[in-house]
């Protein structure tokens, strides 16, 4: 694939200023957004040179940092991707809004050029070091290492102590290294180890080897030996935008008349829609100007025509699944998994927009709480938004909201009616879309629109459904388990009461212990039945889903509607 | 209908050895008892309370119900013991005397209770298979109120030694009288001829009347409800009309709380306690105030029942359903007191009892001198 023109547009003086609200609102925070930036870049550049992600991750604490309550922390993202040109180094790390992915429409992670360079101004301000950068290509001879830093006044990305290495453990590939004020938090919601294994679980293909604070390394290896297909571009389908964003998005063509701009800016506008367009009230004479020209008055009587006339829905093709098959394996990444569903929704049109939603919903081993789920702490959620992890805000979410407005108790897991359910599962549900409506400019929370939701509503209530056949059977083991106790304990206490209170030889009590052990031991043989059917109907789903599994990759879960 | 104290050891056993005779033959043991709720309830004009109609709860032993049954009969072995002895206890102290038993028992351990509630049900389903009262297994609730004052009355206590007491109330001041456990056990005598009896919802404005000389002026009998009327005051105000054969009226707060869980209990009975009802109401008490024309009669201060009064919005809510289904407040005879039901879902107001101090702030004895005014005129429902 070749390589886009990397471009430029803003001053990065906004966003020094700025910090708190692109992910450096906390010094915890601050670690944790300079992590996922590195990865999803690292993640991205590999998938779109069609390498197999290997990651290698390191974060220490060097000391007291600078700002009151902080660490110095060092953090260093490794990659085996295709690598950066020397040139674009200095435009990736200390430019803001240069990115080759503007509004391409792609499903891919980083969508605006804003991230790294983020990180390398927090590092700049709160270290007085920018980003060290190593970097290979396969056409350079050797790895070169600099250190890059942001010019705020300029928005340029400046390098320093450039030098080439003699020799570098990769043939391509590109390191980063930062050193920041910031403060590690391994587990919760904004939790490391939470984001790192969100990313396992949603990268089938990845192989992670990391090393945290006081924390043994880990490796992790992949589970899915194909890189993911990220479809190609797709424009926006006009009946999404706002005006404001309808003219912003003429200013990315240049000066191309309206028609040609109509047809290739948006997807579903062809010679026939445009006079249908026209039909609805959209000047002729305007088609052959340049779109630069025209003054927004215009712009407002051509976006209202173009929002009376029908269009087609966008094609789903560009959104791209993850899959069941690698997603079963990935979860088993996780930790030892007690039983567990995935289910991988056909692409389907919601706003105007397509989406992919995929769900797997896991009963870990290791994470189990009391007995009794009525006194358990909520679901663990994992919530994914083009398969990066959303760790802040999810009370409003989408996701949240989906999985509340579920009745779980259906399905055997306990919850309090529009609650989130309760037990020691994990709850995993991604939204891939090249248009993913965001309700705030933090980005942790998805709209939570009446379609996506009832989208997200099917997908985990297929899930629930495959998952019941297992707490069913557990259920039914629980129950004979208690009965068979029951029986154990009271018996024997009732008989010798009743004999007691009418003054009964021996003969009698040991005739009516046997007449009760007869008596309940039938309801015992029913509870042992009702065990087995239900060990049965639980083969019977695990060897449907390995056939569907085993159905091969990509092959879109079409069964899954039947089923349910 | 309830049974005596003497029958209870001999009706126990019976049932245990049908228990075991069922064991033995390996049938299913079936306990049943009757069906302690409104919709099992049936209400006579003529009789006067609310009583069990033919439902019945079966409890059929199964894995699920043998931990019930073995409790059951566990407690019924203690509450047996208690009957051959003649030791009574509250239904607390049975509480803890089941967790000694478990104590020293270690094999009953799968028995033990964790909350008193837990035995306490249990001792009301004995008393529901027995078709007897809980004082008839020799366990006493620590019954609040009924506190009596009366210059002319006079009671005689049968005590369980043989013996008996005599307490004569008009020797006691504005000290009161206060029956206990079994009111069944006493005798009343009237020195001179008593005009009426007053159950006042307030215990404490009850005491007032006293202290103002209420009893001085007027030859009744007072009673102190203390809110809804125990076992021990229900018994008590029936065995006054029973064996006086005064008028007895109720003079409460106006608000649905009081007339479905006071008043009607005091009259009717409630549907939780159908077996004991007929010696434990008095279907000729009347409801004197405050009633809703009152309000304005005397100009009142009332008030608009809030959302925030859980007890109350509650009643409300009972209310309309009480209306529908509760075979008292349907009853023609009781006509009157539904209509005020009817008044306060309406009008969502409440008036207190006290609201009577108002009327004349500088005379002490104006309460007095309305409620009697509301006697003489038959200003009462
Ligand atoms: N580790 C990397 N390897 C190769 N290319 C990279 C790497 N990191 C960033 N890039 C390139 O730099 C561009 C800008 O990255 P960034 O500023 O994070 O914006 P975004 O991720 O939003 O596109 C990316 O679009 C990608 O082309
Ligand atoms: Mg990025």
């Amino acid at each position: 694939m070749a390589k886009d023109k990397i471009t430029t547009s803003s001053t990065a003086e906004y966003f020094s200023k700025n910090l708190q609200q692109v992910g450096f609102s906390s010094a915890t925070k601050a670690v944790l957004t300079t992590l996922k930036e590195a990865v999803d870049n690292s993640l991205d550049a590999c998938e779109d040179a069609g390498i197999l992600p290997e990651l290698n991750i390191e974060i220490e604490k060097k000391g007291n940092g600078t700002l009151k309550n902080t660490d110095l922390i060092r953090i260093k993202v490794e990659d085996n991707g295709p690598g950066l040109d020397l040139d674009d180094v200095p435009k990736v790390f200390g430019e803001y809004l240069a990115s080759s992915k503007f509004g391409r429409g792609r499903c891919s992670r980083g969508q605006q050029g804003i991230g790294i360079s983020a990180a390398t101004t927090w590092a700049q301000l709160t270290s007085a070091r920018g980003a060290q950068v190593t970097t290979k290509t396969k056409r350079m001879r050797n790895a070169v290492s600099m250190v890059v830093n942001v010019d705020i006044r300029h928005n340029k990305g400046l390098v320093k102590n450039k030098e080439s290495l003699s020799k570098w453990d990769r043939q391509h590939g590109l390191s980063v290294e930062f050193l920041i004020d910031g403060r590690v938090q391994l587990n919760g919601e904004g939790g490391l180890l939470t984001y790192l294994q969100g990313t396992t679980l949603v990268n089938p293909h990845l192989t992670l080897t990391y090393k945290l604070p006081d924390q043994e390394k880990v490796v992790i290896k992949r589970v899915e030996q194909n890189c993911p297909q990220v479809p190609d571009a797709t424009m926006p389908h006009p009946h999404t935008m706002k005006l404001g964003e309808f003219i912003h998005h003429s200013h990315l063509f240049g000066p191309i008349a309206l028609k040609s701009w109509l047809k290739k800016g948006f997807t579903r506008v062809s010679d026939n829609i445009i006079e249908q367009m026209v039909k609805h009230g959209l000047k002729k004479e305007y088609l052959a100007k340049p779109v630069n020209k025209l003054h927004q008055s215009e712009m407002k009587e051509i976006f209202a025509a173009v929002q009376k006339t029908e269009l087609m829905a966008p094609t789903t093709r560009s959104v791209m699944t993850i899959g069941e098959a690698p997603l079963a394996l990935s979860i088993r990444r996780m930790g030892e998994i007690d039983f567990f569903s995935v289910v991988t929704r056909k692409p389907k049109i919601c706003d105007s927009k397509p989406v992919a939603i995929e769900v797997a919903i896991a009963r870990f081993l290791d994470r189990q709480g009391p007995r009794d789920e009525e006194d358990s702490a909520p679901v663990t959620v994992l919530r994914f938004a083009n398969r990066v992890p959303l760790q802040f805000d999810k009370s409003a979410c989408a996701v949240v909201r989906a999985i509340e407005t579920v009745n779980w108790r259906s399905y055997g897991i306990s919850q309090r009616t529009n609650n989130l359910p309760l037990g020691p599962y994990v709850f995993a549900v991604s939204v891939v879309s090249p248009f993913i409506k965001f309700k705030n400019a933090s980005k942790e929370t998805i709209d939570a629109s009446d379609e996506l939701v009832e989208e997200i509503r099917r997908a985990l209530m297929q899930a629930g459904q495959r998952l019941s056949r297992h707490i069913r059977r557990e259920k039914k083991a629980d129950d004979l388990e208690r009965k068979k106790e029951h029986i154990e304990q009271f018996g024997p206490i009732l008989v010798s009461a009743l004999c007691r209170i009418v003054k009964a030889p021996a003969k009698r009590k040991k005739q009516a212990t046997d007449g009760l052990v007869k008596l309940l031991g039938r309801e015992l043989n029913q509870a042992k039945e009702q065990l087995v059917q239900a060990e049965v109907e639980v083969k019977k789903v695990v060897a449907q889903r390995e056939k569907r599994l085993g159905k091969g990759k990509g092959k879109k879960d079409e069964d899954a509607e039947a089923e349910a | 209908m309830a049974g005596t104290q003497t029958d209870i050891p001999k009706m126990s056993k019976t049932l245990c050895n049908r228990l075991l005779t069922d064991l033995e033959n390996a049938r299913r043991p079936v306990l049943e008892a009757i069906k302690c709720s409104l919709d099992n309830a049936n209400y006579s004009g003529k009789l006067g309370y609310l009583t069990p109609g033919d439902k019945r709860v079966r409890t059929e032993l199964n894995v699920s119900s043998v931990q019930k049954m073995s409790r059951a009969i566990f407690l019924l072995e203690i509450l047996l013991r208690n009957l051959e002895t003649g030791a009574v206890n509250t239904k607390r102290e049975l509480y803890y005397i089941s967790k000694g038993e478990v104590k020293h028992n270690p094999e009953l351990a799968p028995l033990d209770f964790t909350d008193q509630s837990e035995s306490d049900s249990i001792v009301d389903f004995i008393c529901e298979m027995l078709v007897c009262y809980r004082e008839d297994l020799n366990c006493f609730a620590n019954d609040r109120g009924g506190q009596t004052y009366s210059d002319y009355l006079v009671v005689t206590e049968k005590l369980p030694s043989g013996g008996s007491a005599t307490v004569d109330l008009g020797s006691l001041g504005t000290t009161p009288f206060q029956p206990k456990n079994r009111p069944q056990s006493l005798k009343l005598r009237a020195k001179k001829k008593i005009d009426f009896c007053l159950v006042v919802e307030s215990e404490g404005t009850a005491n007032t009347f006293v202290a103002n000389g209420f009893c001085k002026r007027h030859k009744s009998i007072l009673v102190g409800a203390q809110g809804v009327p125990s076992n021990a005051v229900r018994g008590w105000v029936k065995l006054i009309q029973d064996q006086l054969r005064i008028p007895i009226y109720f003079f409460g707060d106006l608000d649905a709380y009081t007339m479905q869980n006071i008043y009607r209990t005091l009259k009717a009975g409630s549907a939780g306690s159908l077996i004991r009802n007929s010696d434990f109401s008095a279907p000729d008490v009347r409801f004197l105030g405050v009633l809703p024309e009152d309000i304005k009669k005397y100009d009142l201060a009332d008030y608009a029942v809030r959302e925030t009064d859980l007890q109350e919005a509650r009643a409300l809510k009972k209310a309309k359903d009480a209306l529908a289904n509760d075979p008292f407040f349907k009853d023609p005879r009781n006509k009157k007191v539904s209509q005020i039901l009817k008044w306060l879902l309406k009008n969502k107001r409440r008036c207190e009892q006290q609201a009577y101090f108002m009327v004349d702030p500088r005379d002490p004895a104006k309460p007095e001198k309305i409620i009697v005014e509301k006697i003489k005129k038959k200003n009462y429902v």
